[in-house]
């Protein structure tokens, strides 16, 4: 016979719940209530919103004045403890932790709606302190992608080393070959370059838009499609071309994540040259080098 | 967490990195752990001696506190492997799984965990688990569909197969005992040694009194006689080995095959 999980009985698991508080027990919504939305745990990117500060209303976050969100809160009104501001800052920074692995750019409107809900007034402060802990616990530092963009993006501020792909427990990007090659083709190219160039170009390393190939899948979704929504491309259609081309250009993550510099090493290496052999681009890489040594303005400072 | 006496330690780009690539893992052994420390040593302080494993782990662990997170360490119920995974703390709900699975898959993962805890031996049939598709939360799922998600859980580590039974991977367990402790608290059945979570086991037939076959295989170590700790009865079941990672290493030939054995489980 099946045992039904007590949960289900809200009333009864209260008392639990009350108790439990103490123990890092998550206030409010996460433990109670309906299963599918505890297993959801508002990190799926369909589900409504389940805000678990406290007070959280179940179901949608429909905007609501700031008087009544306060009569929704729970027990302890007024300033939030230590603890409950350590576990938003600790539901965020997984989130922004999952959400990059996927290599998708987080935006903000996704952070405020999956994890941050009612501590909207305070999203400042939890975002300096998520990108803060993620900075110093795991080495990732939090950026937006473009100014005034709203989205962001996890740059890893330890240099990946060529053993690392063996500890991997997932296939890493067995795919970064073909972008690093086509990154460097943009480039070379003087920073822009037609669709039909580079399908020139990859056929002679047997790669074909229309062919499956055995370690990139369907090289034709990846360059045109995964790439640029990962925003390492940007891919965009010449106008007045019959038949249409398009062109591609670096897009904004691969100028957080690299550099013009450590592309054309790329390039040299795999021609067996050096670098400065191309001195068109080897001066428009120490440009970019000189720039990019210039103090930035700081931080993922969320325009609120 | 507020008050706690323990002193937080430091990160060092050795403990960053080995973070980073600790979870890209669901969960990993210990052997591999070890060698994950050591290529985190070696790549950014050569030099230094590496500390034993359980003080590299506590010290990161002492920092993960304040995000309620931390590096667990386990051990397999069929033959007694440490093992490690990244668990939350905090949250009680399978978070983790929720990013990767869709409502009617979670919900079936649900299904599948209620028949293995209710079950005798831990396993839940994979007839049993499809026979229920129809009561699946979300979108319909047909029972094709739903043998794919199960070899899915299983790629993932949430789920052991095993001759068309399903058990919970020990990453599963790690990640979800409070969850399954607090959700089940009448169905579950725990260890008479080490008062863990028990999903498969040896159990007193006299008395009903479980043990993780590891837990057995450490309590009756060398005894010639085995009796039930509780009611002293005659032991009936045949008693496992102690895991010995030495041995594990020694018998290189044997490992490899062992690793495919164990791939098909894990």
């Amino acid at each position: 016979m099946l045992q039904k999980p007590r949960n289900r009985g809200r009333s009864s698991g209260q008392a639990e719940r009350d108790r439990d508080w103490s123990h890092g027990g998550n206030p409010g919504a996460s433990r109670a209530g309906e299963d599918a939305r505890v297993l959801r745990d508002g990190f799926a990117e369909e589900a409504p919103s389940t805000s678990r500060g406290p007070g959280a209303s179940q179901g949608s976050q429909g905007p609501s004045p700031q008087g009544a969100r306060r009569a929704q809160a729970a027990p302890a009104v007024g300033p939030r403890s230590q603890k409950q501001l350590e576990l938003k800052v600790s539901e965020l920074v997984q989130f922004l932790l999952i959400k990059d692995q996927k290599k998708i750019p987080i935006k903000r409107a996704d952070i405020l709606k999956h994890v941050i809900g009612d501590y909207k007034d305070i999203f400042p402060d939890l975002f300096k302190r998520a990108a803060e802990r993620l900075q110093y616990v795991f080495g990732y530092k939090l950026v937006e992608l473009e100014p005034k963009s709203n989205t962001y993006i996890l740059i890893n501020t330890l240099e990946p080393v060529e053993e690392d792909a063996e500890m991997r427990g997932d296939q890493g990007t067995p795919t970064t070959g073909l972008l690093m090659i086509v990154l460097g083709l943009i480039f070379m190219k003087g920073n822009t370059i037609k669709e039909t160039e580079v399908w020139d170009f990859l056929r002679r390393l047997g790669v074909y838009p229309t062919k499956k190939h055995l370690i990139f899948g369907d090289p034709k979704k990846l360059i045109t499609e995964d790439f640029v929504r990962q925003r390492y491309l940007e891919y965009r259609r010449i106008p007045h071309t019959d038949p249409v081309d398009y062109e591609f250009q670096w897009g904004p993550r691969t100028n957080l994540e690299t550099s013009k510099m450590k592309v054309l090493k790329f390039v040299a290496k795999v021609h067996n040259q050096d670098p400065k052999d191309w001195p068109a681009q080897y001066c428009e890489a120490l440009a970019d080098e000189e720039n990019r040594a210039r103090p930035q303005p700081s931080g993922p400072a969320p325009s609120s | 967490m507020q008050g706690s006496t323990r002193r937080m330690g430091v990160m060092t780009d050795v403990h960053r990195r080995f973070l980073q690539l600790l979870m890209t893992h669901g969960v990993l052994e210990e052997w591999d752990v070890k060698r994950l420390q050591r290529h985190c040593y070696k790549v950014h302080d050569r030099n230094a001696t590496v500390d034993k494993l359980e003080d590299f782990i506590n010290n990161i662990n002492s920092v993960l506190e304040s995000l309620y997170i931390e590096i667990k360490r386990g051990v397999t119920e069929d033959d007694g492997r440490p093992i490690y995974a990244l668990v939350n703390l905090a949250t009680t709900s399978i978070s983790k799984m929720a990013t990767d699975f869709a409502e009617n898959e979670l919900d079936l993962f649900r299904k599948a965990l209620e028949l293995i805890i209710d079950s005798e031996t831990g396993f839940a049939s994979s007839t049993n688990i499809l026979n229920l598709v129809d009561q699946l939360k979300g979108k319909k799922m047909r029972k094709k569909e739903a043998e794919q998600v199960l070899q899915k859980y299983v790629q993932n580590k949430w789920l052991i197969e095993k001759e068309g039974e399903f058990t919970l991977h020990g990453r599963a367990i790690l990640e979800m005992e409070q969850y399954i402790r607090e959700t089940y608290p009448d169905a579950v059945k725990i260890c008479n040694i080490c008062h863990s979570l028990l999903i498969q086991g040896q159990s007193c037939e006299t008395c009903g009194i479980r043990m993780h076959l590891p837990c057995v295989a450490k309590y009756f170590q060398s005894n010639a006689e085995p009796r039930c700790p509780h009611c002293n009865d005659y032991w009936p079941h045949e008693i496992p080995k102690v895991f010995d990672p030495e041995k594990e290493r020694e018998s290189g030939v044997l490992k490899s095959n062992k690793k495919a054995l164990r791939s098909r489980q894990h």
